[in-house]
């Protein structure tokens, strides 16, 4: 199936130009969907729901849950505000997806967070964006304005009694505020520490109500679901995990960049034919598939495997955001890995000890190893830190610092045990 | 009724119980190490330290019954993670394993622990908190051997003045947020922040802000490690040296219950000591200047004046002797006798019932309430330990003294600075004889004409009524002249003897002061002018007490002590149940 | 003397919007921070203050916020600040050389402001452009991609001139090529 990926035809960023503009996207048939779902009596809040589960949306913020099944766990309405916390945090490294659809089709992303809006019968929506992101801040903004001018937000929609806020509002430098409970705690004006669950989101969110939070590119795929059904989406690329996805490939590509294909497209068709292979002729080494928490796959491992959950799963990874960080023949495993730890030491809340602690000392562990006056026992520590840290926090931070430690080292150990000292224990 | 079972034991719940599963384990004697927990604030979860291995039963979804095993035994669906003890709710037929019973969970407590203490300095030994400090008890209980960490520590500031009475050495903060938590949630002065991030992160003030919260001190009791430390205790002793004495706070109405620490019979530190109907865990700064009341300018040895206004010290014996004398050249009716709120009920009572018999019958006290300084949680506008008490035993309150003295030829008071605290003026006592039974020096004590030193709260076991009507009592902490800690009966049962050890030295003489308690110099007194009154201890003068004056009917030592004081006031008590 | 701060009648109105997007104040603090700097070019403690007066929260609060998140300058930079991707896929693609070589053409080192206040360099955390690696931000504003040596010249050139580079539209590559295959 997915090897059809090349006479796909985009549907969250189609080649047509000035979609931002409120007005093409009219012309191009948005809004529609939401027109539909507000305004005809056979479209419940619960027949949306259905339709979105049984779509299979699964999460493109990482974590890959089916975006219906989410919805369907929101508390029956009780009067009081309910809250859609759309996530453009976009700060795994690897992933520069979700800019694009603020960039060139705003109105698909806010057409699908209304739908969202009708189905969890939310009375607001805030969609936090990076601060780093100004500039996209500023689009979305405008966007939001002029949806608002148009009646697409606001009271009485279409003339029905469906009412819905939506606001936008941007963070200030901090990757932990994309976990969600984090990113609740930074809408709420706070530091963002993530939250115990339980409670989850669902029961206790935003100012102690109920909230869902979810990706943007997840609900850019609403409006399509809406207007062609779950089947149609279904039938796009990987079974399990259908429908199109944004690929963000990055590193030593000759065309990197953002691409709108079907899920399940094999990993080598991406590297070589999407984005036109290694740069400077070079061999592939390894590739990051989703994101900088996902675990480094050797060349060798790649054969067959496609992008999808399962496919990555079995190869011994993960799906993640779909950011695919490709690096070539003469890349130093040892520098990449101590640059991803750095990462996560750097944005570590500071919460939770096994986290604070753990993030640090796994870095300055690295940094010896970098500066060649780490031990083979050093290998074996890490190692040890990386379970002691595992499943034991607050938010998943730490095992997202945890996985490329424990994988990069065990697919490339060879690369680090000649980087360490020849110590007494090695000879050993 | 509910059931769980921990380590193999069966336990029994309430439905509906809102203890989270950590405190249930600590309320039944049992053990989880833990540190960022706080029965009084909400459960961050972040130290990770109280992980517990929990599984629910599995129930069959047609009968309800639980499914069983080839054993027999109950399938049990275990948690796919450990979970942290004090945020987990407990269920009907859960099973828990604490460290006791599961490798598993030892293992990672040993974990956190390490991960804890690779950047904690070793300060053990030059550290306040050693001794009672959290970290260090539970990291020889249940930490690792030894340390992996073979890299750089992470430097923080060290030695920061928070405010007039905390200091902090970030280094040693572990993170847990009680301190800011309590500032937000408890105190909610809100001037504690946590700031920066990740292991780089400790608690601070805003910046050119100081950390005044007049219940800042808390924070330094709270602290489970030695990074918040009283800037006024510092290094003057360390904890094993010290014995620990249940108290209550004199320096307010609210009766907020306190530990003195003890060391060669000086009160070294004042900490709050829990009760959940007064002061939960807390108590105010203000509260903990005290133990300088009870060490220093203390009256010793009776004093009289003899040539115009100057005084000088004189014997037990003559000081009884000038005061009998003085009475039996006036009556009864001369005879102004000032109760005190600043007194415990024991001793005014004790003054009552001497002058009653003698035949006085004018007995005031002058509240001393000083409106707006409360602030609705344990600082009381009431700035004595006991003016419910001396009004129930039948002090009249006077709100005008000094017109009370001008028709009186002799004024008795007891330990009450009335000429400090603008009540009486020096003017007021010319040409009256004035008697002054009290603790400290003071232009009260200056001015009066016969000064008898008495004990104060550290030195006797006494009670006092707070504002809300409920009566509790002290534990002699400190030996006087005549009293011997391995004699006092009080002094030995009281004594929460937790550090105290053989080897601490009480020798100081010096440090003894030279004062009985107001019962004995009436004991003696009444002696003197052949009156038919003895006083036994507080205990016994309690006893009395409650035995004829309806407003203490059955209050005994023995259930203050049970029940951690008791409501006098029966209207308090309804509110309480209902 | 510590300076004083205040805000515009235009910042006020700005802070009164924001308001009005929460049901409570507190989420005012990030947009009222961002407001601030903007303003003063910085969220030095005094400013912090004035947030936190403005807004009729607690000081700490505000300082906690201002010391958590990186994009705030709880000190004065540079009136350009030169934000250098060296996260995983901009150091693949020489992140830490453009870094050094703009170290070098300013004389000064990451995290550092050069004498005249012009110009500050911080080697940051993944901006989300990595496929335009190697890349920077300007002042917490426009980005930068796809850094050459001779680029970095010519943005240094034109800042020094008080010219912002333009906001730069990177498209979604076209795959007709390939699909013509
Ligand atoms: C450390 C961490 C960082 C995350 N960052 C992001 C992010 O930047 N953007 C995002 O959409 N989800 C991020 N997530 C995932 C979110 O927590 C959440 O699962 C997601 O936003 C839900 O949306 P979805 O179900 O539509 O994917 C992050 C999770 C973790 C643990
Ligand atoms: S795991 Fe890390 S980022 Fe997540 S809450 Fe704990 S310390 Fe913060
Ligand atoms: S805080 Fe505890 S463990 Fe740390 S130095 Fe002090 S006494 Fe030792
Ligand atoms: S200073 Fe003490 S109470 Fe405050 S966070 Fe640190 S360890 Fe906890
Ligand atoms: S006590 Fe800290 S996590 Fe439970
Ligand atoms: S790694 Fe540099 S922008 Fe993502």
């Amino acid at each position: 199936m997915a090897s059809d990926w090349k006479s796909f035809e985009p549907v969250l960023i189609p080649d047509i130009p000035n979609l931002d503009k409120i007005d093409n996207y009219i012309k191009n048939g948005g809004y529609k969907a939401l027109e539909k779902v507000v305004k005809e009596n056979g479209w419940t809040p619960e027949k949306v729901v259905n339709e979105v589960k049984e779509a299979n949306i699964r999460g493109r913020g990482g974590a890959g849950f089916n975006a219906g099944l989410k919805w369907s766990f929101m508390p029956k309405p009780d009067g009081g505000p309910r809250y859609l916390a759309c996530n453009g945090d976009e700060s795994e490294p690897g992933t520069f997806k979700d800019r694009k659809i603020f960039e060139y089709n705003p109105h698909l992303f806010i057409e699908g967070a209304l739908i969202a809006a009708y189905a969890m019968q939310i009375t607001t929506i805030y969609v936090y964006i990076r601060g780093e992101y100004y500039s996209w801040i500023k689009m979305m903004e405008k966007a939001l304005q002029d949806a608002r001018d148009k009646g697409f937000i606001g009271k009485n929609l279409f003339g029905t009694d469906f009412s819905v806020e939506f606001e936008v509002t941007g963070g200030a430098g901090a990757y932990i505020c994309g976990e969600e409970t984090s990113m609740l705690e930074s809408l709420e004006g706070k530091r963002g520490y993530p939250r115990v669950k339980p409670p989850f989101p669902a029961q206790k969110g935003l100012w102690g109500r109920p909230t869902t939070i979810n990706n943007i590119e997840t609900l850019a795929n609403v409006p399509g679901v809406i207007n062609n059904g779950a089947n149609w989406f279904k039938n796009i690329g990987a079974e399990n995990h259908p429908g199109p996805v944004l690929y963000g490939i990055s590193g030593h590509v000759n065309r990197p960049g953002v691409y709108e294909l079907p899920s399940g497209v094999p990993v080598m068709d991406l590297i070589n034919e999407v984005a036109q292979g290694v740069r400077g002729g070079k061999k592939l080494k390894a590739l990051i598939p989703g994101g900088s928490s996902t675990p480094v796959l050797r060349a060798d491992q790649l054969d067959g495997v496609s992008m999808d959950a399962d496919s990555l799963r079995e190869a011994g990874s993960m799906m993640g955001t779909a950011g695919m960080m490709v690096m070539d023949e003469d890349t130093d495993m040892v520098d990449v890995l101590w640059r991803i730890s750095h990462f996560y030491h750097h944005e570590s809340c500071g919460q939770c000890t096994p986290c604070r602690e753990g993030t640090g000392w796994l870095e300055k562990i690295l940094l010896k190893i970098k500066n060649g006056e780490g031990e083979i026992r050093d290998l074996d520590l890490l190692l040890d830190l990386t379970t002691q840290m595992e499943g034991r926090t607050i938010c998943a931070l730490a095992d997202a610092a945890a996985w490329p430690v424990r994988h990069t080292i065990n697919r490339f150990r060879d690369e680090f045990e000649a980087r360490c000292k020849k110590s007494v224990h090695a000879v050993a | 009724m509910p059931e769980i079972f921990i380590d193999g034991k069966r336990y029994e719940f309430e439905e509906g119980e809102d203890r989270g599963l950590l405190q249930f384990i600590l309320d039944n004697g049992k053990e989880v190490p833990f540190f960022c927990y706080h029965p009084s604030m909400s459960a961050p979860a972040n130290c990770r330290q109280c992980y517990v291995k929990v599984g629910t039963p599995v129930k069959n979804r047609e009968t309800g019954e639980y499914e069983l095993d080839e054993n027999g035994e109950r399938e049990i669906r275990w948690f796919p993670k450990m979970q942290t003890s004090c945020t987990t709710q407990m269920q009907d037929g859960m099973v828990v394993h604490t460290q006791e019973t599961s490798e598993e969970v030892a293992r990672a407590q040993k974990d956190t622990m390490e991960l804890i203490l690779i950047n904690h300095p070793l300060d053990c030994p030059i550290c306040d908190q050693a001794g009672e400090c959290p970290l260090q008890i539970q990291t020889y209980k249940y930490g690792p051997e030894g340390s992996r960490f073979e890299v750089k520590k992470q430097h923080k500031p060290k030695r920061i003045q928070l405010g007039p009475r905390v200091t902090l050495d970030a280094e040693r903060c572990i993170n847990c947020t009680r301190c800011v938590r309590f500032t937000d949630e408890i105190s909610e002065s809100h001037q504690l922040t946590i700031v920066a991030r990740g292991d780089k992160n400790y608690p601070m003030a805003a910046p050119g802000r100081e950390f005044d919260d007049p219940y800042s001190m808390n924070t330094v009791d709270i602290c489970p490690v030695g990074a918040l430390t009283s800037t006024d205790f510092r290094f003057k002793a360390r904890v094993w040296e010290m014995n620990q004495t249940p108290s209550i706070d004199i320096t307010n109405g609210k009766g907020t219950n306190i530990d003195l620490w003890t060391r060669d019979n000086l009160v070294m530190r004042i900490t709050p000591r829990f009760n959940g109907e007064v002061n939960d865990h807390w108590m105010p700064d203000a509260g903990r200047d005290a133990y300088q009341r009870f060490n220093e300018n203390r009256l010793s040895r009776p004093a009289i004046k003899l040539d115009g206004d100057n005084q000088s010290k004189t014997s037990w014996n003559n000081a009884i002797e000038t005061f009998a004398e003085t009475l039996e050249s006036h009556g009864p009716e001369d005879v102004l006798v000032v109760g005190s709120p600043h007194a415990s009920v024991e001793e005014n009572y004790a003054l009552m019932k001497v002058f009653n018999l003698w035949g006085v019958n004018n007995f005031k006290f002058a509240p001393h309430i000083e409106e707006g300084t409360g602030d609705g949680f344990l600082i009381t506008d009431d700035q004595a330990p006991n003016t419910s008490g001396v009004k129930l035993l039948g002090y009249e309150e006077s709100n005008d003294l000094a017109s009370e003295v001008k028709n009186t030829k002799i004024v008795i008071m007891l330990s009450d600075e009335l000429i400090d605290r603008g009540v009486l003026s020096k003017d007021d006592l010319k040409g009256k004889f004035s008697i002054l039974l009290s603790t400290n020096e003071c232009d009260t004590a200056k001015t009066a004409d016969l000064v008898i030193p008495v004990t104060c709260i550290a030195e006797h076991a006494a009670s006092y009524v707070n504002v809300e009507g409920r009566i509790q009592r002290s534990f002699p902490a400190k030996e006087t002249k005549y009293t011997n800690r391995s004699l006092d009966l009080e002094m030995n049962q009281g004594r929460l003897d937790r550090f105290g050890t053989n080897f601490d030295n009480w020798v100081t003489e010096e440090n003894k002061v030279d004062c009985a308690p107001a019962w004995e110099i009436m004991n003696q007194l009444a002696n003197r002018m052949g009156l038919d009154v003895s006083f036994g201890r507080g205990r016994e003068i309690m006893e009395e007490i409650a035995g004829s004056n309806p407003a203490f009917e059955n209050v005994s030592y023995e259930r203050m002590d049970n029940e951690m004081g008791i409501n006098l006031n029966p209207s308090n008590k309804q509110e309480a149940t209902a | 003397m510590e300076e004083t701060y205040e805000f515009t009648k235009e910042d006020l109105d700005e802070i009164e919007a924001i308001k009005a997007k929460f049901p409570e104040v507190m989420p005012a603090t990030l947009p009222t921070l961002w407001v601030a700097q903007r303003r003063f070019g910085h969220v030095e403690p005094p400013v912090q203050r004035l947030v936190a007066e403005t807004l009729g929260l607690p000081e700490s609060h505000v300082h906690g916020v201002a010391t958590f998140y990186t994009q705030y300058y709880k000190e004065r930079k540079g009136k350009y600040v030169l934000d250098v991707c060296t996260t995983t896929s901009c150091q693949l693609c020489g992140g830490y050389k453009m870094l050094h070589y703009l170290e070098d053409k300013l004389g000064i080192k990451a995290g550092e402001t050069t004498e005249d206040g012009l110009f500050s360099i911080q080697s940051v955390e993944c901006l989300g452009a990595c496929g335009y690696a190697p890349m920077m931000q300007i002042t917490n504003d426009v980005y930068v991609n796809n850094l050459t040596e001779e680029k970095l010249d010519k943005v240094i050139d034109s800042l020094k001139d008080g010219k912002m580079p333009e906001f730069e539209s990177v498209g979604m590559p076209l795959l007709e090529n390939i699909n013509n295959k």
